[in-house]
C-alpha cells in the first residue's frame, strides 16, 4: 500500500527555501518554469566514425581526420557536403518534434512558414505591424506587386510562388522574421550553424527545467527522434541548457551515491560481524532501521501528497543515527543476561537520546521549507519507531545466549588506555579559544549563498553551454524583465508601450536582445485598430484592380488574398487562450502568468552589457516594470532561509539543554554531555572554514546529524556506573558506532559531487571530534577515583 | 503560366566569380543583384535592405549554379554528380545538352535544364520548372535578339535557331 501511494517528486524546488518577497516567489517559478529554464540547446555535429569508403590515397586520411577533430574545412566541396547532411538532420529533427506535445517550440533557423497554423492564417493581418504604417491601398499594393514580379524573375521565385495568391504582401514572411530570435547564428543550407560547424537548434520543453524526470523524457524523445532519422549514424547530437543539466546532475549524484552506498554497506556488515561474531545479531540489528524506514515512508504518504526524492535520500542518511540503538543493545548485553532486562536498563538513556534527536529535527520542521518539513516528519517518525522497536521487538527476538563483549582482551587494553588519558580541565577553554581563532582568520566568505555551487557542472559542459548560448543568442538565465498589470491585456499593453524604449536600448548595445510578450501577440485593442484599417471586399477589389494595371498577373490570381482579408475583418481578436493551441501560443504562455491577483509578463534578456540602463526601463513605472536579477533573488532567498534555520536551531538548542538537564536531573551532568557536543560542533565548523569551505545548507544539515551522534557518545560516556566491565561495554559500543559512521560518511567524503562531499566530510569530522572530546571531557576518571 | 498571363522579361549579366560564387545582375526592368556564396543567396535591390535566404530554398538557383559553374570550369565530374546528362547533335556545330537534376528535392521544382549551343558557345539555357513554367535565358549575342513580346515558340525557335 505504501509503495503504491508514495508519489516521489524530483522537482528540486520543493527543497529550496520558501519565498517571501514577490521577486523570490517569481524566482521559484522561474527557476523551473521560466522560458529561459525550459530551453534546451542542441548541437548536431559530424562524429568521426571510421571512413565508410576506403581512403583512396594516404593524403586524404589525415585531412579527413583533421577536419573531424577541429571542424576545419578540408575543401569547399567536402565542407558543403557535410553541412548539407547536418542541415538535413536539423530539418528532419524539427519535422519529427514539430507536433510533439512535449515541446512548445522547436527552432533551427529555417523560415517557419508553418508558424501560424493554416486555421489562424487570416490573423496575420492583425498580428503583423504592416497596417500600423500602411493601409492596403492602391499605391502600396502596386509597389508590393511590382516587387513580387521582381521576385518571380529572381532566384527567390520558388520560395514565394506558392504564397503569392494568398499573401501578396508577404505578411507570413514578415511574421516569421519577427518571430525568429533577434540575434541569430549564421544560416547555412537554411539552418543555423555555429562557427564550429555544428547545426544548432533551440527546443523549448513543456516541462519545467528543474524537473529532472520530465526533462529526461524530453531529452530521450529528442534523442529517439534523432536516432530514427536517416543518416544520423555519421553525426552526433549534443545537449545543453538547464533541463539537461538537472538530468546530468541527478544521474551523477545517484550514480555516486549508489556505488558509495554499496561499498559502505559491505564494510558495515563486515564491521558488525567482527564486533559481535554472530550472524543472527547482525540480521536482527537491521530490524529497527528497516521498521523506521517503513514507518517514515508511511508517515510521509499520509501527511504529504507528494514526497521529494531528496527527502528519501537525506532521510535514510539521517536515520543512520538509529543504527546506534541496536549496537548499544548488543554491546551492553552481559553474558547470560536476559535481553529484555538489558534493554530496560539502557532505555532511559536511549530515550533521552531519541527525544533529543527528535527535538533537533523539529527545527527542520519549523524551517518552513516543504522538503525539510518532509525530512523532519520522516526522521522523527523513523527514530521513534526505531527506538520503540529496539525496546519492545528486538529485545524479545535476540538470541538467549551471547558473548559478553566486556571479556574481549583488546577492549580491556583500550579501556585502560582511555582511562589513562590526561583530562585537564582547561581542554574546553583551549578548544573554544582555537575555534574562535580559526573562525576569525578563516579565508573567504562564511556562507555559501549560491545554490548552483552545490551542484556544479563539469567545466567543459559549462563552456559548451556558454558557447552555444552565445552562438544562438539564447536568453540569459540570470535576468528577466518583469511587467506587471492587473489584467493580461494590461501586461500586453505595457509590453507594447515599452517596445520603442527596448528597441532604443538594443540600438545602444545596452543589451543584445530583449524579447517582450507583445512580440508574439498584440493587445486586443491594437488588433481591433488594425482590423478597422482593413478595407472591405469591394474596396480592396477596387484598389487591387487598379494596382494590377499594367502588371502581367492573372486577373483572378488573388482571390485567396481577398478572402483572407475579408475573413480577417470579422475575426474575434486573438487572445492568449485561443492562441495557446499553437506552438507560438505555448511560447507566449510561458511569458504570461497570473500571480496574487495580478498578471505578470516576462521579457527574456540576452547579452546584458549595461545593467543600469535596463534597470532604468522601470524608473517611472511605479514598480510595474522591473529588472529581476535571478541570481541576487536566489541569494537573498538562501540567506533568508538560513536565518530561519539558524533561529529554529537556536530554539532547538534551548529545548535540548532543558531536555538533557531534566533527564539527567543535574546541571553538572548536563554540562558534561552538552559541552563536548557543542564544542565538537563548532570545531567542525572552524576546521571546515579554515580549509576554505563556505558553509551551505547541506553543511548545516550534516552538522545536526553529527550533533545527534555526538550526543549519544557524550551521554553514554557520561553515564556514571562505577562498573569497569560496563565502562568497557560502553567503549565497545561507541567504537562500533564511530567506526560505522566513519565508514559510511567517510566514503561519502570522497565523492566528487559537492553535496555528497559536504555531508560526508562534515559528519566524518563531526564523529571524530565528538568522540575525542566526549572522551577527553568525560568525568569518568574522577568518578572511578571518588 | 501559373501566376502570370504574359511572360516576364529581364536582362542583365550572369557572372561566375570563381569557386561556388555566382552573381546575377539584372539591369532591366529593375536593378537587382543576387549573389550566391557559401550556400546562401543575397538579394539586393535599390533602396531596399538586402534579403538573405538559403540556397536550398531556391532550387532553380542551385541548378543554375551547378550547371553554370560546371560548364564554365569544364568540370565534367561535377556536372555528372548533379545531373543525368543527355547529349544530342554535333559537338562541333549545333548541339543540345539536357540536364536532369539527380537530387529528388531539386527535381520537385526543376524538371530539367536544356542548353543549346553552337560549337564552343552556349546560345541559350531553358529551365523547365515542375509546375509547367519555363524560364529561357538567351545568352551572349543572342540576348540582344530578345523580342519585346516574346512567346514560348518564338524563343524556342531562337534557341534552336538557324545559323
Amino acid at each position: 500500500m505504501v509503495s503504491q501511494r508514495l508519489k516521489v517528486s524530483t522537482d528540486l524546488r520543493s527543497f529550496m527555501p520558501a519565498p517571501t518577497t514577490p521577486d523570490q516567489r517569481l524566482l521559484m517559478e522561474q527557476v523551473g518554469d521560466g522560458p529561459g529554464s525550459r530551453l534546451l540547446l542542441l548541437a548536431i555535429s559530424r562524429s568521426c566514425p571510421a571512413p565508410a569508403l576506403p581512403a583512396p590515397a594516404g593524403l586524404a586520411l589525415p585531412a579527413q581526420r583533421a577536419s573531424c577533430a577541429r571542424g576545419t574545412e578540408p575543401s569547399m566541396a567536402g565542407a558543403g557536403q557535410s553541412d548539407t547532411q547536418l542541415a538535413a538532420l536539423s530539418q528532419g529533427l524539427v519535422g519529427a518534434l514539430h507536433n510533439d506535445k512535449r515541446y512548445s517550440q522547436v527552432l533551427n533557423g529555417s523560415f517557419d512558414l508553418g508558424a501560424l497554423p493554416s486555421g489562424l492564417l487570416p490573423y496575420r493581418y492583425l498580428l503583423s505591424t504592416t497596417l500600423d504604417m500602411q493601409p492596403l491601398d492602391e499605391p502600396y499594393l502596386a509597389d508590393q506587386l511590382q516587387q513580387r514580379l521582381d521576385d518571380l524573375s529572381s532566384p527567390a521565385a520558388s520560395l514565394l510562388k506558392g504564397l503569392l495568391p494568398r499573401d501578396p504582401t508577404l505578411e507570413v514572411l514578415k511574421l516569421a522574421e519577427r518571430w525568429t530570435p533577434a540575434r541569430s547564428p549564421e544560416v547555412r543550407d537554411g539552418v543555423w550553424f555555429s562557427p564550429q560547424n555544428e547545426a544548432l537548434l533551440l527546443v523549448q520543453t513543456t516541462a519545467a527545467g528543474f524537473d529532472p524526470d520530465a526533462q529526461q523524457q524530453a531529452i530521450d524523445g529528442i534523442q529517439h527522434a534523432f536516432n530514427a532519422l536517416p543518416g544520423h549514424a555519421g553525426a552526433k547530437l549534443e545537449f545543453s541548457g538547464p533541463g539537461y543539466f538537472s538530468v546530468v546532475v541527478g544521474a551523477q549524484t545517484r550514480h555516486q551515491a549508489d556505488w558509495i552506498g554499496r561499498i559502505s554497506s559491505v564494510g558495515f556488515i563486515v564491521l558488525l560481524l567482527l564486533a559481535y561474531r554472530s550472524l543472527s545479531s547482525l540480521l536482527l540489528s537491521a530490524l529497527p532501521i528497516a521498521s523506521a524506514a517503513l514507518a517514515g515512508i508511511a508517515a510521509l504518504t499520509v501527511v504529504f501528497s507528494e514526497v521529494h526524492g531528496i527527502t528519501l535520500a537525506f532521510g535514510f542518511t539521517l536515520l543512520g543515527v538509529a543504527q546506534e540503538y541496536p549496537i548499544r543493545v548488543l554491546s551492553h548485553r552481559r553474558a547470560g543476561e536476559d535481553a529484555v532486562q538489558s534493554v530496560r536498563a539502557l532505555w532511559p538513556l536511549l530515550l533521552t537520546a531519541i527525544a533529543s534527536a527528535c527535538i533537533a529535527y523539529l527545527a527542520f520542521y519549523a524551517s518552513g521549507v516543504n522538503g525539510l518539513k518532509q525530512l523532519a516528519v520522516f526522521t522523527i517518525v523513523g527514530l521513534l519507531v526505531a527506538g520503540f522497536s529496539t525496546r519492545y521487538l528486538l529485545s524479545r527476538l535476540l538470541p538467549g545466549r551471547v558473548r559478553d563483549v566486556a571479556d574481549m582482551r583488546w577492549l580491556a587494553k583500550a579501556r585502560d588506555l582511555v582511562d589513562r588519558l590526561p583530562r585537564p580541565r582547561w581542554i574546553p577553554v583551549v578548544v573554544a579559544f582555537a575555534i574562535i581563532l580559526m573562525l576569525a582568520v578563516a579565508p573567504g566568505p562564511f556562507w555559501q549563498n549560491n545554490l548552483a555551487a552545490l551542484t556544479p557542472l563539469p567545466q567543459d559542459m559549462l563552456l559548451r553551454d556558454a558557447r552555444l548560448r552565445e552562438a544562438l543568442g539564447a536568453p540569459d538565465v540570470r535576468y528577466l524583465l518583469v511587467l506587471q498589470a492587473s489584467t493580461e491585456q494590461g501586461v500586453l499593453a505595457l509590453s507594447e508601450q515599452l517596445q520603442p524604449k527596448v528597441d532604443a536600448l538594443v540600438a545602444q548595445h545596452a543589451v543584445d536582445a530583449l524579447e517582450l510578450p507583445s512580440r508574439y501577440l498584440p493587445t486586443i485593442a491594437l488588433q481591433q485598430a488594425r482590423q478597422q484599417k482593413l478595407p472591405d471586399r469591394a474596396a480592396l477589389q477596387r484598389e487591387l484592380t487598379q494596382a494590377l494595371q499594367g502588371l502581367p498577373f492573372r486577373a483572378d490570381l488573388f482571390q485567396p488574398f481577398l478572402n483572407d482579408v475579408e475573413t480577417a475583418r470579422q475575426l474575434p481578436p486573438l487572445t492568449p487562450e485561443r492562441y495557446a493551441q499553437t506552438p507560438l501560443g505555448q511560447r507566449l504562455a510561458a511569458m504570461l502568468m497570473q500571480r496574487d491577483g495580478h498578471w505578470l509578463g516576462l521579457g527574456t534578456v540576452s547579452g546584458v552589457h549595461d545593467v543600469a540602463a535596463l534597470q532604468a526601463l522601470g524608473a517611472d513605472s511605479g514598480g510595474n516594470v522591473r529588472l529581476l536579477d535571478l541570481k541576487a533573488a536566489s541569494e537573498s532567498l538562501v540567506a533568508a532561509y538560513r536565518t530561519r534555520i539558524l533561529q529554529a536551531l537556536l530554539v532547538a538548542s534551548v529545548l535540548l539543554v532543558l531536555t538533557i538537564t531534566f533527564a539527567l536531573r543535574s546541571l553538572r551532568r548536563a554540562w558534561h554531555v552538552l559541552a563536548p557536543m557543542t564544542l565538537a560542533t563548532f570545531l567542525v565548523l572552524a576546521v571546515e572554514r579554515m580549509a576554505g569551505i563556505e558553509i551551505s545548507l547541506f553543511h548545516l544539515v550534516a552538522l545536526i546529524l553529527a550533533g545527534g551522534l555526538g550526543l549519544h557518545y557524550a551521554l553514554f560516556f557520561e553515564r556514571d556506573t562505577g562498573d569497569p566491565a560496563e565502562q568497557r561495554r560502553t567503549l565497545h559500543a561507541t567504537i562500533v558506532c564511530v567506526l560505522s559512521a566513519l565508514l559510511v560518511f567517510g566514503m561519502l567524503a570522497w565523492a566528487t559531487i559537492p553535496v555528497l562531499r559536504a555531508i560526508g566530510l562534515t559528519v566524518s569530522l563531526g564523529v571524530a571530534f565528538h568522540f575525542c572530546l566526549s572522551i577527553l571531557m568525560a568525568p569518568h576518571t574522577h568518578a572511578s577515583e571518588d | 503560366m501559373q501566376v502570370l498571363d504574359r511572360p516576364l522579361v529581364v536582362s542583365g549579366e550572369l557572372a561566375w566569380l570563381g569557386g561556388d560564387k555566382l552573381q546575377r545582375h539584372v539591369e532591366h526592368p529593375n536593378d537587382e543583384t543576387a549573389t550566391i556564396a557559401d550556400g546562401e543567396v543575397t538579394q539586393q535591390r535599390a533602396g531596399k535592405s538586402p534579403r538573405h535566404f538559403s540556397l536550398s530554398r531556391a532550387p532553380q538557383l542551385q541548378v543554375l549554379l551547378d550547371s553554370f559553374v560546371a560548364l564554365l570550369s569544364g568540370d565534367a565530374g561535377r556536372l555528372q554528380q548533379a545531373f543525368e546528362i543527355r547529349q544530342a547533335g554535333d559537338p562541333a556545330a549545333a548541339w543540345t545538352l539536357t540536364l536532369v537534376p539527380r537530387d529528388a528535392k531539386v527535381a520537385k521544382t526543376v524538371t530539367s535544364i536544356v542548353i543549346d549551343g553552337d560549337g564552343k558557345t552556349s546560345r541559350c539555357m531553358r529551365m523547365q520548372e515542375a509546375d509547367g513554367d519555363l524560364a529561357i535565358d538567351l545568352l551572349g549575342p543572342l540576348a540582344a535578339k530578345m523580342p519585346a513580346q516574346p512567346t514560348r515558340e518564338a524563343l524556342l525557335a531562337l534557341c534552336q535557331g538557324a545559323h
